[in-house]
């Protein structure tokens, strides 16, 4: 009786200790990240299946589910559970790769039709998956780091915004900026990323500008499989690049 | 809720299920990459699978002030959409009869005039479909990114293209299934019931080619609009499925002409050519007293006497069926 009380007091206090702990910049035990230094060129960071990646240490990141966000959504059971993450500064640029394990590989290949002229469009490409998702990724940092206060983890907060690159196996790489919760929208640009999917694993590399020690970094995957968009993702808390 | 709200009535009595509306629709709005396979006006014959297959059937919509869940669609449930060979047959020298690729299972209207027994009758009928333009847009209330509003000023319903991330939501919530996804752009699209013509003073693309005149087309709040007349005045037009709770604002004058072959002189109520409780499953209980006006009216023509809701229905010429207000839109900065 003792002990499973004295459990309930541990969980109680966990659950006041764990939400304040994440509006700290003191990074919890585990949840940095060790950046590697190299002296490669960008394109070679970006080549699919570079070697220089091996030279990062990866960390193993946590992945959570969001709650069902609205009535009329299927449930669905958490497949990924973690993704490991390495980083690596070189030329004055940070470059981030995500790898998880994935059952399938979520990205439809357009063919788009041609501009031809009215006579030559008999043939055009018929689409087939109007009811399909696709897999997609996303890094969050904060817009302006070295804040002591780290941002919502909810697309960051009003005193806190941040920047997301996103990733999505079908439309590419867009930037996007967010002030919280359903404020996020696209910048209109894009940045460098390279994605490959092989032996069931996906691995996207995300190019940004580089950012200080100690800047807090979130990641996110949408598995295209189980419908993921919008809110309904995996989502990791606060991690800190060393 | 808008200020003001465009409406169409459709006399399903008059619909020839020819597809005009459906191809003056296709050539104006989505003969566009991705759009293929989606018609934002489709023509389905009634009873039947419908266009995606089993909408009717698969959720959507309000109940108890709330959403309801529903799948999406498949392209299966759409049809794919198919080209035929004309280059080889006509400029290739090829001796083949020109042929659909890819050999097509399914479609829009797929199951044209089959319909359904009534005793050892068959019968069936056409029902033209496009978005409701809903006074409660359950695709509103479903998107996540707010990317869908109802104009102002005329009660149209369009989704921003711009802030539409193709997240579907829209598409389960419409228990219409009138939304489609491009999967070219990666964003939603719907009938935009032809604003930019309306706001020129032209009628709907769908309203203007329709060969059997049955289109209506006006400001629901205006009395002097034949589709306030028809809905409100002489009562003798119903919205499609009213209990999904979305307040569609296209209305159907219900199919009950001709009357059945050798009813001698029985009521359609009596004796119905299509069975009372398909039309009931369309349109609610209210369509009895629908079929009931509709026949006294049909009867007081008969009588040589002057029907103004037939005059109406007949629709002779554009002045009669459509009520255009252009000076409606406000000027946007």
């Amino acid at each position: 009786m003792q002990t499973s009380r004295w459990f309930l007091w541990s969980a109680a206090l966990a659950l006041i200790v764990v939400p304040c702990a994440a509006q700290t910049a003191i990074p919890a035990a585990g949840t940095v990240i060790s950046v590697a230094s190299s002296s490669a060129t960008e394109n070679t960071i970006l080549q699919a299946g570079s070697s220089i990646w091996n030279q990062a240490l990866p960390k193993k990141v946590s992945l959570n589910r969001t709650p069902p966000l609205y009535d009329t959504d299927e449930p669905a059971l958490p497949e990924i559970w973690t993704a490991d993450v390495r980083v690596l500064r070189a030329g004055g640029k940070i470059y981030v790769q995500l790898s998880w394990h994935d059952n399938s590989r979520d990205a439809a290949t357009l063919q788009p039709v041609p501009d031809s002229p009215p006579e030559k469009r008999f043939l055009k490409v018929p689409t087939e998956a109007g009811d399909r998702f696709f897999d997609a990724a996303a890094v969050m940092v904060p817009a302006q780091p070295g804040s002591p206060v780290n941002p919502s983890l909810q697309m960051g907060d009003p005193e806190h915004p941040v920047r997301i690159y996103y990733w999505n196996a079908v439309r590419g790489a867009m930037l996007m900026e967010a002030r919280g919760r359903s404020t996020t929208q696209r910048t209109g640009q894009s940045f460098p990323a390279v994605s490959v999917f092989k032996n069931g694993y996906w691995a996207v590399t995300f190019e940004a500008p580089d950012l200080p020690s100690g800047t807090p970094m979130a990641f996110a995957i949408w598995n295209g499989s189980q419908k993921d968009r919008d809110g309904r993702k995996y989502f990791s808390v606060w991690y800190t690049v060393d | 809720m808008s200020k003001h709200q465009y409406a169409m009535v459709m006399d399903l009595n008059k619909c020839l299920g020819c597809q005009t509306c459906t191809i003056a629709c296709k050539k104006l709005w989505t003969d566009r990459d991705g759009t293929s396979y989606m018609y934002w006006n489709n023509v389905e014959t009634r009873p039947g699978l419908g266009y995606p297959r089993q909408w009717d059937r698969i959720g959507g919509g309000w109940k108890d002030g709330m959403l309801q869940p529903s799948p999406l669609p498949t392209m299966d449930d759409y049809g794919h959409a198919w080209e035929y060979n004309y280059e080889q047959r006509l400029f290739e020298g090829s001796r083949k009869p020109v042929m659909p690729t890819p050999d097509p299972q399914s479609g829009a209207n797929w199951d044209e005039d089959v319909g359904a027994l009534n005793g050892e009758d068959n019968y069936y009928f056409y029902l033209p479909r496009i978005c409701n333009h809903c006074t409660y847009p359950a695709c509103l209330e479903a998107c996540p990114r707010k990317a869908i509003y109802k104009r102002e000023e005329d009660g149209i319903v369009v989704i921003d293209q711009d802030r539409c991330q193709g997240y579907r939501y829209c598409i389960k919530a419409c228990p219409y299934k009138k939304i489609y996804f491009n999967e070219v752009t990666g964003k939603s699209e719907k009938c935009i019931f032809c604003y930019p013509r309306l706001e020129k003073g032209e009628v709907n693309a769908c309203a203007a080619q329709c060969p059997g005149r049955l289109r209506f087309v006006g400001i629901l709040d205006d009395p002097e609009s034949p589709v306030h007349k028809l809905v409100y005045t002489y009562k003798v037009a119903l919205p499609l499925f009213p209990e999904k709770g979305t307040g569609p604002n296209v209305f159907y004058v219900p199919p009950f002409n001709p009357p059945k072959r050798g009813n001698y002189g029985k009521s359609i109520l009596e004796d119905p050519r299509l069975p009372l409780d398909y039309l009931i499953y369309l349109f609610g209980e209210e369509v009895k007293d629908v079929i009931v006006r509709l026949e006294a009216e049909l009867k007081t023509a008969q009588e040589g006497r002057r029907s103004e809701v037939l005059q109406l229905l007949i629709g002779r010429d554009a002045e009669t069926r459509y009520h255009i207000r252009p000076q409606l839109v406000q000027i946007r900065l």
